[in-house]
């Protein structure tokens, strides 16, 4: 065990040297305020429609091979008619510290400059590895080439993910991935690419807010919010209650638990004990103790 | 007025939604008029670069704004318009999936005429000229007997200028059967409101500054009018900017609904009784003194029987929580009281709706910022209920019977017996995007245009608090041999002639728009900036609508106790059947992703987990495991559900957030004719409900039945992508208390 560890933290090294991510001009962040979610599912169908995640018909959602790269949780405690009914929408969070990026032995995951977690296609060979190791159920992989297999079998019908023309839909800035490849979400990567772009010919940093993922343009409730977390003026920052330069470096350094040093007291990050240091921030959602109907008793 | 530079600024300032706002700037840059066909002029078409087209979403009819990004001429993504003063950039999931009608599989690509038995599905193919030659002749010939009156047009909601062409259309040729349908038309609410609010409109529903939403089975968050409006109205409201408190959410409803599983407090009254609940609360309004008008006796002598006693034992909510309900409603400033669909859906939903209005009225909201806000005035149409065509049909009444993206055979109960009389008219004709349950029984089919590919505009309603129009354009060039209705309208009066070449005379739809909007610029000349009209169509196209944001003042409305009590009922909803034999009340709802059905054919929607049960590409069937007990019945079984009017099956998800003497299922599937993704899966429950409908409104009432339960060995079951439903101690979601959060305000 000992060893494994000591190869974990050496792999570990190779991504991360202390104080690097200073060099660079942005740590793209997300903040989840539960309090405005309402669990209406159309961040998941814009992931969906953005990034080119495929239909994978009734029979492979049947063996939890849904594809989609964000999903909403949803929790129900309690008997009728004291029922509390909660909903997360979870995501990968791009890890600080990701156990998935050490797990990979052919490196087709790794850490990028802008803290985001990204996953090169083109180098993964299928092990699953990563999927085991990640805390937070994001990694989704393709059993198949479901741009080639009919899964409207036994209904009738006959259609591919992609059946023609729905295919002409495909995004043209994200690759379609094949069968033995694992995916999760990008933070829209596409998107954040064009913005530098675009601020590189305007000379320019990219202004906040001026990225938007697709889920985080659509949400109707505006629950969820995106930026640059290197920017303590960001309105991100600034929701998560980090709003000094100060608190970020120490937060990527020490390790430390978000509620030492957010003062936003609703400021948590999911399974925060396990240390990945994810990088979405989510704001607590009001309720009171007990049930949902608990109010005049 | 926005003129072009201040929407180039507006567009310019970081945290505005910049992406989008990035996309709209580059839209300027190439006037929209001009723009698409791909296969003429290919200026606009740059490989690798994308355009954003200003556009309306016609996925329901909240009446959204959109934007459609373009690369090559080919649609790729829908967002929100952030600038649409409707949806705020915010789109829900449907309006999402829209690109997956664009692209079906199973678009109707060419004109078809029937070959085979009606219903059959058996069509060829034809040429445009020859269907329209076919409409034209059947229309020439009924016109010759002098029987230009028994042709019906019937089409889904539309509001803006087809609807005023298809009208224009409808007159000049001499019948006076232009009818709008769909399964959720709201008419209950007008009807409603107008006893109350004094106008026959939808109101603004103020939720992003109210303070307590009192919601009677309202499920806003995510199809009941326009939830993509309410979703930001509510995240406005618990964690708005500049809010020092967070708005209280109440929800009244038999079945814990989305929007209830959001609630702070979740009210399970018994199914019909909602009406009845509210008249208790207006009770303890008035018994408080909280009401402040003079009438206060005249109300008090209405509303007598309304005790908290009676209406405790009617509604089984306790007398204390009902006092507590309305000393808390009258006193948390301002407050909104909201009546959803499933108060609506009782046969008695009118007086139900009257009734929650009413709270509104004695508890000062009407009118107020976080109130009731209403609208401008709508033109109200001549309205006739689907029951009509039905009986008018079977009468024989009907020779021609034209339809465009109406489904009613799908959305009425069999015991209404409309497929049937359809099949007694002499000739059916359908403009239609995909097949349908009712288009299954056309004639003719001419394909036309999805809202991708066609010129229109829309007018929304409700709006908020000022009008707002929202423009669509051809963001890309058909994608098969199809026509826009307005066009087919306009070659139709062009051959058909008469009165019809007189007054229809543009030469195609896309002109006709453009001149309406002219006539539109003349009359508001002085309200508008842009100096010429080329000025402001193109900003109206660039910017996706008009919006006037300058709410009308609006009249005080006087509200009579003696008037108003003649529409309130103390009596609960019927429900069809005795409790005997029919021992669960059953309740159906809209569903997230295919609200009445239209969404199921979309395998983006069919593949979105429902927000409650995660189920998935189906059907179920949803009651309490308490309920179940001593029954033989585990989670996933196959039920049959029996009404005394018909039956279904479909498994069983058992639910903690349903009363246990109720049984809810979603309506959306169980299509038969509309397309692979939809087709033979789940079961239609609107298939269980008596042939009824409200006189006055029209409207269906889908939950006045009973119906008893048997399990049956059947295989199939259904998907659900939840693992455990229990959060085991790891703390998933955190939450602080309504305490700790306002001690947090004190402290910022
Ligand atoms: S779109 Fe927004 S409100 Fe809806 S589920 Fe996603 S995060 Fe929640
Ligand atoms: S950030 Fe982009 S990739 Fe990630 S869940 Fe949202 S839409 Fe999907
Ligand atoms: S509510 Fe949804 S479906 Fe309806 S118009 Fe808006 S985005 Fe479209």
């Amino acid at each position: 065990m000992a060893g494994f560890i000591e190869l974990m933290l050496e792999r570990f090294k190779v991504y991360r040297e202390p104080g690097y991510y200073k060099r660079f001009d942005y740590w793209w962040a997300m903040v989840i305020d539960l309090d405005r979610c309402t669990g209406c599912g159309a961040c998941v169908t814009a992931c969906q429609a953005e990034n080119n995640t495929p239909v994978v018909g009734e029979e492979e959602c049947g063996k939890g091979r849904n594809l989609s790269w964000i999903r909403i949780e949803r929790y129900i405690e309690g008997e009728y008619p004291n029922v509390k009914v909660k909903f997360i929408p979870v995501l990968c969070p791009q890890c600080d510290r990701a156990p998935c990026e050490v797990a990979c032995p052919v490196y087709a995951t790794y850490h990028n400059q802008d803290g985001l977690n990204v996953q090169v296609y083109n180098r993964c060979v299928g092990t699953f590895t990563c999927a085991t190791y990640c805390p937070y159920d994001v990694r989704r992989f393709n059993w198949f080439t479901y741009n080639k297999k009919n899964f409207l079998k036994g209904n009738g019908g006959s259609s591919t993910s992609f059946e023609p023309p729905l295919d002409q839909q495909l995004n043209p800035d994200v690759s379609v991935r094949e069968m033995g490849v694992m995916e999760k979400c990008t933070f829209c990567i596409q998107r954040i690419r064009a913005a530098k772009d675009r601020a590189k010919d305007e000379n320019r940093p990219i202004r906040d807010g001026e990225i938007q993922p697709a889920c985080v343009q659509t949400c109707p409730t505006k629950a969820l919010t995106f930026g640059d977390l290197n920017n303590p003026k960001s309105r991100i920052a600034q929701l998560a209650g980090l709003s000094t330069a100060g608190d970020l470096h120490y937060l990527r350094e020490s390790g430390s638990k978000i509620s030492d040093i957010s003062s936003n007291p609703r400021t948590y990050r999911l399974l925060e004990d396990l240390n990945a240091a994810p990088t979405i921030f989510y704001l607590k959602r009001v309720m009171k103790n007990g049930s949902s109907t608990a109010g005049h008793e | 007025m926005l003129n072009r530079r201040d929407f180039l600024k507006l567009v310019g300032v970081g945290g505005a939604g910049a992406a989008a706002g990035f996309a709209l700037g580059e839209l300027t840059k190439t006037p929209p008029a001009k723009l698409i066909p791909y296969l003429i002029p290919p200026e606009d078409v740059i490989p690798g670069i994308a355009n954003w087209y200003a556009s309306a979403c016609m996925q329901c009819s909240a009446g959204c704004g959109i934007l459609v990004r373009v690369m090559e001429g080919r649609a790729k993504k829908i967002e929100g318009n952030p600038l649409h003063p409707i949806n705020k950039g915010g789109l829900c999931a449907r309006g999402q999936a829209g690109l997956q009608l664009l692209y079906n599989p199973d678009r109707i690509k060419n004109p078809l005429k029937r070959n085979g038995k009606r219903g059959k599905g058996e069509f060829e193919e034809i040429t445009w000229e020859e269907g329209l030659s076919i409409l034209t002749n059947n229309l020439m010939e009924l016109r010759s007997h002098g029987e230009a009156d028994r042709l019906y047009l019937l089409t889904s909601l539309i509001r803006g200028h087809l609807n005023f062409l298809l009208a224009d259309f409808m007159k000049a040729y001499g019948s006076p059967n232009y009818l709008q349908y769909d399964l959720f038309q709201y008419e209950n609410l007008r009807f409603a409101n107008k006893i109350i609010v004094g106008q026959y409109t939808i109101p603004h529903y103020d939720i992003a500054n109210t303070n307590f939403l009192l919601s009677f089975g309202a499920d806003f968050v995510t199809t009941w009018i326009s939830p993509v409006n309410y979703n930001y109205g509510y995240g406005q409201m618990r964690q708005g900017e500049g809010r020092n408190v967070r708005g209280k959410l109440v929800q009244i409803e038999p079945r814990l609904s989305l929007t209830g599983a959001n609630a702070d407090e979740w009210v399970p009254v018994r199914p019909g009784t909602e009406g009845v609940l509210a008249l208790g609360i207006a009770y303890i309004i008035l018994e408080g003194g909280y009401y402040r008008g003079g009438d206060a006796k005249l109300w008090k002598d209405a509303l007598k029987k309304y005790n908290p006693e009676a209406v405790a034992s009617t509604t089984e909510v306790s007398e204390d929580r009902i006092k507590q309900l309305g000393k808390e409603f009258a006193t948390t400033k301002p407050s909104l009281a909201i009546g959803g669909e499933t108060v609506s859906s009782y046969e008695n939903g009118v007086s139900n709706l009257v009734a929650i209005n009413l709270l509104n009225h004695l508890s000062g909201n009407i009118g107020k910022t976080g109130g009731v806000i209403p609208n401008p005035d709508v033109i109200k149409k001549s309205f006739n209920p689907i029951a009509t065509i039905a009986k008018d049909a079977s009468r024989r009444k009907i020779k021609t019977l034209i339809l465009h993206n109406a489904n009613p055979v799908f959305t009425t109960p069999e015991t209404l017996k409309l497929k049937d009389a359809l099949k007694d008219i002499p000739f059916i004709a359908s403009l239609s995007s995909l097949h349908d349950e009712t288009t299954a029984l056309a004639d003719l089919i001419l394909p036309s245009h999805t809202y991708f590919e066609d010129w229109g505009d829309d007018f929304a309603e409700p709006t908020v608090g000022y009008s707002v129009a929202t423009i669509m354009q051809p963001a890309v060039s058909p994608l098969f041999n199809t026509k826009g209705a307005g066009d087919v309208f306009i070659s139709l009066a062009k051959t058909l002639g008469g009165n019809l070449q007189k007054d229809i005379t543009w030469e195609d739809f896309g002109v006709f728009l453009r001149d309406s909007w002219k006539k539109i610029y003349e009359r508001h000349k002085g309200d508008i900036k842009e100096a010429n009209f080329e000025d402001f169509w193109n900003d109206l196209l660039a910017r996706g609508g008009w919006w006037d944001a300058v709410p009308k003042a609006s009249k005080p409305v006087r509200v009579a106790a003696s008037e108003v009590s003649a529409h309130l009922s103390s009596e609960p909803a019927k429900f069809e059947g005795n409790d005997k034999e029919y021992p669960f009340y059953l309740i159906l709802y809209p569903h997230l992703s295919y609200k009445d059905g239209r969404g199921a054919n979309l395998p983006w929607l069919q593949e979105l987990p429902d927000p409650m049960t995660s189920v998935v590409w189906g059907t179920w069937i949803e009651m309490n495991s308490k309920a179940a007990t001593g029954m033989g019945i585990k989670e996933g079984d196959m039920l049959l559900v029996e009404s005394p009017f018909g039956k279904i099956t479909a498994p069983v998800y058992f639910y903690p957030g349903q009363r246990p003497d109720t049984i809810s299922i979603p309506l959306g599937q169980g299509h038969t004719s509309y397309g692979r993704y939809a087709d033979g899966r789940g079961a239609n429950p609107i298939e269980l409900l008596p042939a009824k409908t409200d006189p006055k409104t029209g409207a269906i009432p889908l939950n006045s039945t009973r119906i008893k339960i048997t399990r049956v060995n059947a295989p199939k079951s259904f998907v659900k992508m939840e693992g455990v439903a229990k959060e085991l101690g790891r703390n998933i979601v955190q939450t602080i208390t309504p305490e700790e959060f306002k001690k947090m305000g004190k402290e910022a």
